[in-house]
């Protein structure tokens, strides 16, 4: 038969047959060419899901982390500020609900709990302020930071230039209140740790962008330990910048300032 | 080895017929492409029970049945595809390929008693094609029918020739043998296809899935 196979006038025949199992052997390889790239597709997204859960997973345990140091400090400032404050004006009302004590006496009491509530009352305004300042709720992102910045200089310490333009409704609310919530930080960071003694800022909108710039003449830091440090917020800050959206760009070496800009589109 | 393959093509014809049956079963829960698939197997099981009929019976040829077969198959995998590929294009392919076929037959319409390799390879090939889009589609994500996809690659593919050398049975130089080796040829590939069908159906439609 394979004689007869091979003989001319089955040569077409022959022919035939190779063809059909060489589209055979084609037709498997081409099965086994699309599993092979399927495993691998389906290995490398995982591997990028798995780089996306491992990045929300850090973003979730640092989030917590400076919720618990808020949640410290608050607790301290009403420690400081209003209960050990209380105590004295608690003590004095003591001393008043006596029925032994003379006009002047009374008077001096009565001074003094005049004098520590209203202690009281402007710290406690102040904790509620820096909690969440009444200016941005009531008159926006813009009043607020243009508020930050007034308060600082207030104090005379500070040499401050700033230019804020920003079109009211471009980010949404709570957007907004990220965005302030980095003002504030790089601001308690220039004053707490960089001794600065000039600040200059820049947030300007435009028609779907928005661009931040942030400059002090501190005494900078190495960038490779601003990661290690967490006291210092950056990583709140770049918390924040994700979930705006946003590209973060810090530039900083020892004793040359930092400048940090951000820049988001809507 | 001709009981054995006796025996193959008697299993190809019963199980053609009963698989059917289990896709009809889901047909109601099912989307448009799983219903473009089952109509398909029903046809393919009618035109197999047709041919097997006209042979027990003796009536004559049954060649005319190839060309139902080639039709029906191209236009509901068309059908199927278009759906599974959400091309809008593959219809117009489909109506493209049906005209130049009715053309063919009105100037030619003793091919009815023939068989058609052009009109074969065109279509086969077609559908080859539109399933290798589909394995390109499903690549990166999952993908419904896929091991039926790769029935209908692999039998396809491979058997567009065995048809398309139909008409060899009308040339006197080749012996009867030959066609009848591409005929078993196609068997064999025609029980994995079916084969396939059934995997399909038996991992994915045989327990109804809750929504």
């Amino acid at each position: 038969m394979v004689e007869e196979l091979f003989g001319t006038e089955n040569q077409i025949v022959n022919i035939i047959f190779i063809a059909i199992t060489i589209l055979l052997v084609m037709s498997i390889s081409i099965v086994l060419f699309f599993y092979f790239s399927r495993n691998r597709i389906k290995k490398t997204q995982l591997e990028k899901a798995n780089l996306v859960i491992s990045h929300q997973k850090e973003i979730f345990r640092s989030t917590i982390i400076t919720q618990e140091e808020e949640r410290k400090r608050i607790a301290q400032d009403l420690h400081d500020a209003i209960s050990s404050k209380l105590n004295i004006v608690s003590l004095n009302a003591n001393f008043l609900a006596k029925e032994d004590i003379t006009s002047t006496e009374a008077n001096k009491f009565g001074n003094s709990i005049l004098k520590v509530t209203t202690t009281i009352l402007e710290s406690s305004r102040k904790i509620a302020h820096e909690l969440l300042p009444p200016t941005l709720q009531k008159f926006g992102l813009e009043a607020a930071i243009e508020e930050l910045y007034e308060e600082l200089y207030d104090t005379q310490k500070y040499k401050i230039k700033y230019s804020v333009s920003y079109s009211e409704k471009f980010l949404s609310a709570d957007h907004e209140l990220h965005l302030f919530r980095i003002v504030q930080e790089l601001m308690s960071n220039s004053i707490k740790y960089a001794e600065a003694t000039t600040l200059t800022f820049l947030l300007e909108t435009k028609k779907n962008s928005l661009y931040l710039q942030y400059n002090d003449d501190g005494k900078g830091i190495d960038l490779n330990t601003i990661q290690k440090i967490k006291g210092l917020g950056m990583i709140g800050i770049e918390n924040r910048v994700a979930i705006l959206n946003g590209k973060l760009n810090i530039d900083t070496s020892p004793n040359n300032g930092i400048t940090v800009t951000i820049e988001l589109d809507r | 080895m001709d009981g054995f393959l006796d025996l193959i093509r008697d299993i190809t014809i019963y199980f053609s017929m009963f698989y059917p049956l289990l896709y009809i079963k889901s047909f109601v829960s099912n989307n448009k492409a799983f219903k473009f698939f089952t109509i398909y197997l029903v046809t393919i099981a009618i035109i197999q029970f047709s041919l097997v009929f006209i042979v027990k019976t003796q009536l004559g040829s049954n060649i005319f049945l190839s060309h139902f077969y080639f039709m029906l198959q191209f236009v509901l995998l068309s059908l199927f595809y278009a759906e599974l590929l959400k091309f809008k294009w593959i219809i117009g392919v489909m109506g493209f390929v049906l005209i130049g076929v009715t053309c063919q037959f009105i100037d030619d319409p003793s091919l009815f008693y023939r068989y058609n390799p052009t009109g074969f390879m065109v279509t086969q090939l077609l559908i080859v094609i539109y399933a290798l889009l589909y394995f390109y589609k499903a690549l990166s994500k999952k993908s419904a029918f896929l091991i039926v996809n790769i029935g209908i690659l692999f039998y396809l593919l491979s058997s567009a020739l065995i048809f398309a050398s139909g008409n060899l049975i009308f040339d006197v130089k080749i012996p009867e043998y030959v066609s009848a080796k591409l005929g078993d040829i196609n068997i064999v590939l025609y029980l994995a296809f079916q084969c396939l069908i059934f995997v399909e159906w038996w991992k994915n439609y045989s327990v109804l899935k809750i929504k």
